[in-house]
């Protein structure tokens, strides 16, 4: 059938629609809630986080039983994958005093915390180690409705806003859930654009710690950073940490979601699409530096 | 009589917030669309209520699996009306199966796979079109120059040498006698 014929039959019973009456919202929502969580309630500052928890947790309902044994990163399958994220969860949970769930506390690195929830999880339901996941997501956005965006975080020798650590918890999750969406072939949508803004923000301020790590010395220099599309926006960053911008040496355009998704480690720096003008060196060390925070 | 773009962008967004777990979006989203579902449902079952509770759980089911309706392949307002007339087809089964008898408009076997994204089936189609050609002269010359013949509201009133008014009324009323008759229809 043609898509005319389905317009006009639409149309045609959407003029009946001033007749219906229908049932409350309120009992439509309680029902729905039943059958998947709403993000956890946070302040305004903790949403883009939140809603990326949510998002997993609908990919997570999409998911077949047989997709959960999927590969998807560090040769980790689906269930995995949500073992990694809930010790990541558990690390900031514990750094800012929320509940940490799971196996005992034996180790307090990403890599050494993440075998053990792993281990922990291995040979479940999937289902229950979504449901802890999930815990432990809830268990973080509840102490962060007691907290301040700038109340200053130590986790694992990282001292920063509770802003910039839950900002970082955002990029994980959506990176990994994106990696999960693209394994077992879902289309995942982008999160908002008031989402992807500040987590873009914090990707272009990670920059001169990425020129560090990566050994490249960024002192005296900084760069324009200009982040197109939908929650996007235009940057001026020095490049030696601690420092403040002076005068720019180099222009770097590229799409937002695909610089943040150079700073998480996905895609190749050395193929990554940007328009670079100025110092061209410069920028390509920049761009080239980018991943280098990004861990599993 | 094509989709607005705005309504696209509307959609896209809507899907976004109800993925990240808005409630409020799908309060949203269900207060736009949630009587045409009903009209959708109640048109196969004729009973409002049963209809009604094909409509909530459509809504929940886009909740529930959001990634489940992809935006690149249409609108929502499609997806929910497939899914609503899918599972109002399968209810009049289900009751006639129960009953021995048969209830509402005639339905046809279950579809051939690969028409998943489409409300109506081909026999659905061509009752709606022979509806069409019920319809009195005046409102079917602007139903068929609006919708088979792609025009815009200006563009029908230019060719009928009317108002734009008047034909955005005329084919508001070819609409909703159309939506009568195929209410009323029995086959």
């Amino acid at each position: 059938m043609d898509g005319a014929t389905e317009r006009l039959y639409l149309d045609a019973l959407d003029t009946l629609s001033d007749t219906v009456r229908l049932p409350a919202r309120p009992g439509l929502l309680a029902a729905a809630r039943t059958r998947r969580r709403p993000m956890p309630p946070v302040p305004a500052w903790a949403e883009p986080y939140a809603a990326r928890v949510a998002a997993m947790d609908a990919l997570l309902a999409s998911a077949d039983p047989a997709d959960w044994d999927t590969v998807v990163v560090e040769g980790w399958n689906v269930q995995e994958l949500v073992a990694h994220l809930a010790a990541k969860d558990g690390l900031l949970a514990a750094a800012v005093g929320a509940p940490v769930g799971g196996p005992p506390v034996t180790a307090d690195d990403a890599d050494g915390r993440t075998a053990e929830v792993q281990e922990h999880q291995r040979g479940r339901p999937p289902e229950l180690t979504r449901a802890d996941w999930r815990a432990q997501a809830d268990a973080l956005c509840g102490r962060l409705s007691a907290m301040g965006d700038g109340d200053i975080v130590d986790q694992g020798g990282f001292a920063a806003p509770a802003a910039d650590h839950v900002l970082a918890r955002m990029l994980e999750t959506w990176i990994h859930t994106d990696d999960a969406a693209k394994a077992i072939g879902l289309a995942l949508p982008l999160p908002l654009p008031a989402h992807i803004r500040p987590a873009a923000d914090l990707c272009v301020r990670l920059l001169p710690l990425t020129m560090l790590v990566s050994g490249r010395d960024g002192s005296g220099r900084a760069a324009h950073v200009t982040l197109t599309g939908e929650g996007g926006g235009e940057w001026d960053v020095a490049l030696g940490l601690g420092e403040t911008v002076a005068a720019t040496q180099v222009r770097i355009t590229c799409d937002v979601v695909e610089f943040c998704f150079l700073l998480s480690g996905r895609g190749r720096p050395e193929e990554f699409a940007a328009e670079i003008e100025g110092d061209r060196d410069l920028g390509r060390e920049i761009l080239l530096s980018a991943p280098a925070l990004s861990g599993p | 009589m094509v989709e607005a773009p705005d309504a696209v962008v509307d959609d896209r967004r809507l899907h976004q917030r109800i993925v990240g777990g808005d409630e409020t979006a799908l309060g949203e989203l269900y207060d736009r669309l949630g009587p045409l579902i009903v009209s959708v449902a109640v048109r196969v079952t004729r009973d409002r209520s049963v209809a009604e509770d094909i409509a909530q759980e459509v809504f929940i089911t886009l909740w529930e699996r959001p990634l489940a309706y992809d935006p690149a392949r249409g609108s929502l307002r499609t997806w929910l009306a497939t899914i609503a007339h899918r599972r109002s087809v399968d209810h009049v089964r289900a009751e006639e199966r129960r009953k021995g008898t048969v209830i509402g408009p005639r339905l046809t076997e279950p579809r051939p796979p690969g028409l998943e994204d489409q409300i109506l089936d081909a026999d659905e189609a061509h009752r709606v079109r022979q509806a069409v050609q019920r319809l009195p002269a005046a409102l079917r010359e602007v139903i068929e120059l609006a919708y088979f013949g792609g025009r815009t509201y200006r563009q029908v009133a230019d060719e009928l040498g009317l108002p734009e008014g008047t034909a955005k009324s005329r084919i508001r009323l070819g609409l909703r006698t159309l939506a009568d008759a195929l209410t009323e229809e029995t086959v």
